[in-house]
């Protein structure tokens, strides 16, 4: 019972990363009709810029996001403006996979294919509720992750670009005609989704060690999560997010990491057989 | 005069392990005309349905462990293990293609990814079966002849598959149901509602390109003699397949071939030139982004436009220019 709580705690706070990085990914698909396949590898650039900043200069990771995050906002913004923008969701895949297989080498080339890490003794603690353990660097993690979800809903929600930017998703022609600046609401679109993409970086540097080639890992993950969560929905790809944390968290008590993976696989079978569009989603996930 | 230089090619291609001076050429020839089999075969499914598959090393994989194990662990004869291993594997995918081609597109694409990344877990995780990241050694079922003699053989064997394939694509694309997939390809609304039964073509499309790309696995696990899942399930392995295709020119017959007589042996010079760095990995990259952004349709495609345009009369050519 304990294990099975414990299990279900890590679940739910590893559910949280997934939760923003899939948010991420289901925003590039909103906007851009993008399968971004390179948000991992980003992920890892950024966790790679968090281990310079803090080896190189004694930064705190936290304290690298100031840094990281409108980089890697304007390098979001550069890319869909300059070389995503006009090409067809197929080409698009195929051309945001160069792009991770291009990170991936350069990030390989400058700091060699073996394990980094970024340990503060803050987060090597755990805090311990009952027989349940909780690492502190999960934890920090995990609301990282809850604030900026919170942010990100409350952008796109409330603000002004966020309805341009959902009037861009649900009808671009309509949108234009209103007056709203599709292209450049797009280009920050996937400036957004980029950002989300550091500051998952630096939380990834903080909670677990890291590879060039682990990017592939979470590849096949969050691609899980947002088709079980229904492309383009970003509430429905944090749900998925959140479930399939979970159920790994338990697998991962109760059998082993290995089948713990391939419940996203798993899962993300059942979702194509019983219910293509996912369970959140609408009509988009079938034309795409 | 087309047919002169088509058999001198061909018999250049026979006789190239003994026009070249040492073995290592051998060894790259065998790569390059396995990688060009294997892109002919992806592109039973990509060129012709348009449906891009990025997990089709998943096939290749299967197939070589599945050869693998049956000649390592049971002692079958190899021509048996191939031939079984192959047939398995056609019918897997058989059944992953009905779940997998009830999406188009890009969530296509993400569900071959899925593919081979969870056989790829699979392979590492048995470890009582697979060896794990351990390579499984597979004994040579010509443990007479020497190295050089082993690339010798392999070679004639690829280029015997990489013909079978170049007919069997040629023979489909010519068929009904090579236009059928043709259709589909187009418009796959358009083609259901004339009449064409799209799950299943799709579904056979996708048994027949994953069958021989089986059958390059085997036929890789006998010539190579060690696997290791890392590489034969890689997703970056699945994309040269669709690089290559990609700029050889997806809709012609000799599009794959083209461009992995270009990308196999520029990846076999990187990896001499800049050793085991990672750096061969952006070089692969930013030619698969180059290649789309500039020629998405291939080399062939451009060739074949410019000589359509010279025997074009002038009014077609203007509104081509528009296009």
């Amino acid at each position: 019972m304990t294990l099975l709580l414990q299990g279900l705690a890590l679940g739910l706070l590893t559910g949280g990363l997934y939760a923003l990085l899939a948010a991420g990914l289901s925003l590039y698909f909103g906007v851009m009709r993008v399968v971004m396949v390179a948000h991992p590898a980003f992920l890892f650039l950024a966790a790679y810029l968090t281990y310079s900043l803090h080896t190189g200069f004694g930064l705190d990771p936290l304290a690298t996001m100031p840094i990281t995050v409108p980089l890697f906002f304007g390098l979001g913004v550069l890319l869909q403006r300059v070389i995503i923008r006009g090409l067809d969701p197929m080409m698009s895949v195929l051309l945001t996979f160069g792009l991770a297989l291009t990170v991936e080498g350069l990030l390989g080339t400058i700091y060699t294919g073996s394990y980094k890490s970024v340990s503060m003794d803050y987060a090597t603690r755990s805090l311990s509720l009952g027989e349940v353990h909780l690492p502190y660097d999960k934890i920090i993690a995990f609301w990282i992750a809850v604030i900026t979800l919170t942010a990100l809903f409350a952008l796109l929600v409330k603000s002004r670009f966020g309805r341009a930017l959902r009037a861009t998703v649900q009808h671009p022609e309509a949108a234009r005609l209103v007056g709203v600046r599709t292209e450049r609401v797009a280009g920050y679109g996937f400036g957004v989704g980029l950002a989300t993409a550091a500051v998952g970086g630096t939380v990834l540097a903080l909670v677990t060690p890291f590879f060039p080639a682990s990017h592939w890992a979470w590849i096949g993950k969050l691609m899980a999560i947002i088709v079980v969560g229904g492309l383009g929905s970003v509430l429905g790809a944090a749900l998925a997010a959140i479930l399939l944390g979970v159920v790994e968290g338990l697998v991962l008590v109760t059998v082993d990491a290995t089948w713990a993976t391939l419940m996203f696989y798993a899962f993300l079978l059942v979702t194509l057989l019983l219910r293509p569009q996912g369970l959140f989603g609408g009509r988009l996930a079938h034309r795409f | 005069m087309r047919i002169v230089s088509s058999l001198l090619l061909v018999a250049a291609a026979l006789a190239y392990p003994w026009l070249v001076p040492n073995y290592y050429l051998v060894y790259a020839g065998v790569l390059t005309v396995m990688y060009a089999a294997m892109a002919t075969s992806w592109n039973i499914l990509g060129g012709l349905s348009g449906y891009v598959s990025l997990g089709h090393s998943a096939f290749f994989g299967l197939g070589a462990y599945g050869t693998g194990l049956l000649v390592a662990r049971l002692g079958w004869p190899w021509p048996l293990a191939l031939g079984v291993s192959t047939a398995g594997v056609a019918l897997f995918a058989a059944l992953v293609g009905v779940a997998a081609v009830r999406v188009r597109g890009a969530s296509f694409v993400i569900v071959t990814i899925a593919l081979v990344s969870a056989m790829n877990l699979l392979a590492q995780g048995w470890r009582s079966l697979t060896g794990g990241s351990v390579a499984l050694q597979v004994p040579s079922p010509f443990a007479g002849l020497h190295r050089g003699q082993t690339h010798l053989l392999f070679y004639h064997l690829f280029l015997a598959l990489l013909a079978a394939v170049l007919l069997a694509w040629w023979l489909i694309s010519r068929s009904r149901y090579g236009s059928g997939l043709r259709a589909i390809r187009e418009d796959e609304d358009k083609a259901e509602s004339l009449g064409v039964p799209t799950a299943a073509y799709k579904v056979v499309a996708f048994a027949l390109s994953a069958l021989f790309v089986a059958l390059a696995g085997g036929l890789y696990a006998l010539w190579f003699g060690s696997l290791d899942p890392i590489f034969v399930f890689s997703v970056v392995f699945g994309a040269s397949m669709v690089l290559m295709s990609l700029l050889g020119g997806r809709r012609h017959l000799l599009g794959p071939l083209l461009g992995a007589l270009i990308v196999a042996p520029a990846g076999e010079y990187f990896l001499i030139a800049l050793g085991e760095t990672q750096i061969h990995l952006t070089a692969t990259g930013v030619l698969l982004v180059l290649v789309v952004l500039f020629m998405p349709e291939g080399i062939l495609a451009r060739r074949w436009r410019r000589d359509h345009n010279r025997r074009a009369p002038q009014v077609l050519r203007r509104s081509d220019g528009g296009a």
